[in-house]
């Protein structure tokens, strides 16, 4: 759920649950000013009862007014309190039942006790309250949806930076060496955040190029030991005196130096990727290339006597050609190197395409994994479970998907573009 | 012949000294820019093998001067830059051929030969190593006047066990000849224990006595035996 969408929500339920009781407690009072009103009225209209009754000595002539009532019945004895009720009394006027305040207190008038009861209509009252309740309402209704409507505009305006924000970071990848395109807010927890974002992304950005930079440093320094230890090697070998024992040594160093250089090969050509020193794309006829590729690998097929297929359509795509090189060759030695001696690979080149499956182990490859650097399915393999991360990387920055599948004895890569 | 090894690693220079004198070779060392140019101002060298990256300066520089006094050096760039584009500008400033470390003293050796047969035999380039004539245009090897039906990397491997001989080649750097990039994969030798098979069995078949020379487990000697 959106942010403001639940804020929507608890802001409509906490206004109307205030609008409601602000309405009763103001119906309340209103009622309440209103019936004091009429009470006050009442006792005015006792005041001019016993005035006249004082200057006259006689009750005055009850004279029918609109909404209000007026009668005097002889009782033999006065009534103690005055009091205020509410009652149902027949209206003259209006010809019909109404709610009537009425008021009762007794008078003596030559000796002889009255019970004045004086009662004015509440109608009116009820009118101004439903009135008042009716404008309330609508203000509320209004006030609500104005409130809602408001919130939808202002805050999608809002929090507009936010999002921007965050589309830009979703866009962000590490490593390429592109700019943030953050625009400065004047919203001070966005430009808080703006800030904190952009020092997170510069460090980790400067980080990785120190790491890459390290990377790249270390393994041509590397190249120039396994340069002298090679041909070291190479001299050493020449002595006619070396017995079966040392030739043995020679020959697992020249092992151990061939692997070396092969991760050491690998891991500059991965930096090299990121670093985008292979920027530089070209129309490539890719039908072409993959043909070249199966006529250099045909030989090792044929030794290994591995069946190969291949449907190829005329393709072109654009790409860079080294790096176009490297990801053929990789594809074919991986499913040459993980194949078995008499097994298939099929290469299929379609017009979005490449798919090549080989037979192979009877186990799937870890998907989550297989792509990830010094990945290996076999710990003890020859492979130094760089070549698929390569793929991967050649892929990204081609803007391609590898994707890998397996069914029982049978692995699929496909590169689609 | 003269080779000239502009290199500022001093055991490697010396490595690949002492690969190349063991052949037909006299080699000197030029540790740095200066006396490279010292160097190549006084003598004329058959090959000369050039790191482009020097304590002192820009091998490239060096290449620009050589082809500035039109001498006649082949040139083999040896260098650890790896990168196509590094490649084709050593090539297109004037070098032979270009050459990355880590690699084989005989691939090394092969290459210097090839750079001074192409320098000194212009046209008339014919190879040979007892009675086998390999005829470098036409690429085809004879033996005693007998043509040998070899296939492409059969005619390769040849030509670099000549460009070797009474050296112990070891399988890895047979791979990385005939291979080269590709042989990362290859972690058996079985290709290259059917190419050495055939083609013994082909010169053999010719009448030619068996110049290979297997050397315990690490590789094969090209002699006369």
């Amino acid at each position: 759920m959106k942010l403001f969408q639940r804020y929507n929500r608890v802001n409509l339920l906490i206004t109307i649950v205030i609008f409601l009781l602000a309405s009763f407690t103001f119906h309340y009072f209103i009622v309440h000013v209103l019936v004091k009103q009429i009470d006050d009225d009442l006792e005015i209209e006792q005041r001019e009862i016993q005035t006249y009754v004082k200057k006259y000595n006689r009750l005055p002539e009850p004279i029918p007014v609109r909404d209000q009532v007026i009668t005097h019945t002889p009782i033999p004895a006065p009534i103690k309190e005055q009091t205020f009720t509410s009652t149902t009394l027949f209206d003259s006027l209006s010809n019909g039942n109404g709610i009537f305040r009425q008021m009762v207190f007794s008078i003596n008038v030559n000796g002889q006790w009255y019970k004045i009861l004086v009662a004015k209509s509440e109608e009116d009252t009820d009118d101004l309250i439903e009135e008042i309740l009716l404008i309330v309402l609508t203000t509320v209704i209004f006030m609500l949806l104005a409130s809602f409507i408001i919130n939808r505009i202002v805050l999608k305006r809002l929090w507009n930076p936010f999002y921007n924000m965050l589309e830009s970071f979703n866009q962000f990848r590490l490593g390429k060496k592109q700019e943030l395109n953050f625009k400065p807010t004047d919203i001070d927890e966005f430009e808080l955040l703006r800030k904190t974002m952009q020092q997170t992304i510069n460090k980790a950005e400067s980080e990785y190029h120190i790491l890459k930079e390290f990377t790249e440093n270390a393994s041509h320094e590397m190249q120039t030991p396994l340069a002298i230890i090679r041909s070291k090697l190479d001299l050493l070998i020449q002595d006619e005196a070396l017995s079966e024992t040392q030739s043995k040594m020679v020959q697992s160093a020249y092992s151990a130096i061939e692997k070396l250089n092969r991760l050491n090969q690998s891991l500059l050509l991965l930096t090299k990727i990121e670093n985008s020193q292979f920027e530089k794309v070209s129309v490539i006829n890719l039908k072409q290339k993959v043909e070249e590729k199966l006529a250099e690998f045909l030989e090792l097929w044929d030794n290994q006597q591995v069946l190969v297929t291949a449907e190829l359509k005329e393709i072109t795509i654009l790409m860079n050609n080294e790096l176009a090189d490297v990801l053929l060759n990789n594809l074919l030695s991986n499913a040459t190197r993980h194949n078995y001696t008499g097994g298939r690979i099929a290469i299929f080149l379609d017009a979005d395409h490449l798919r090549i499956v080989n037979s192979g182990n009877r186990h799937s490859l870890d998907e989550e994994k297989i792509f990830q650097r010094f990945y290996k399915s076999v710990q003890s393999s020859e492979s130094n479970g760089l070549g698929l991360s390569i793929i991967k990387q050649i892929c990204d920055v081609s803007g391609f998907t590898a994707i890998y599948g397996y069914e029982p004895g049978i692995h699929t890569f496909i590169i689609r573009w | 012949m003269k080779v000239l090894i502009i290199e500022d690693e001093e055991e490697l220079a010396d490595s690949i000294c002492t690969y190349l004198a063991s052949e037909k070779f006299i080699c000197e060392k030029a540790p740095d820019y200066q006396t490279a140019m010292e160097k190549i101002a006084l003598n004329e060298y058959a090959c000369i093998l050039l790191d482009i990256t020097l304590p002192d300066g820009n091998g490239i520089d060096i290449l620009k001067e050589l082809k500035r006094q039109e001498k006649i050096d082949g040139v083999l760039i040896i260098s650890a830059k790896n990168s196509l584009d590094d490649k084709v500008y050593g090539l297109k400033s004037g070098a032979d051929d270009y050459l990355t470390k880590p690699f084989h003293l005989p691939e090394l050796g092969a290459r210097v030969d090839a750079i001074i047969r192409r320098k000194s035999f212009d046209g008339k380039n014919v190879l040979r190593f007892d009675e086998l004539v390999v005829d470098l245009n036409e690429k085809t090897v004879t033996f005693q006047m007998q043509l040998l039906d070899l296939t492409r990397k059969e005619y390769e491997l040849l030509l670099y066990f000549i460009g070797n001989k009474n050296k112990v080649i070891t399988k890895n750097a047979i791979l990385n000849h005939l291979w080269g990039d590709n042989m990362d994969m290859m972690y058996n030798y079985d290709a290259i224990y059917t190419h050495i098979k055939n083609l013994r069995k082909k010169m053999v078949q010719a009448g030619a006595p068996d110049y290979f020379k297997t050397v315990y487990g690490l590789g094969y000697k090209f002699i006369i035996p």
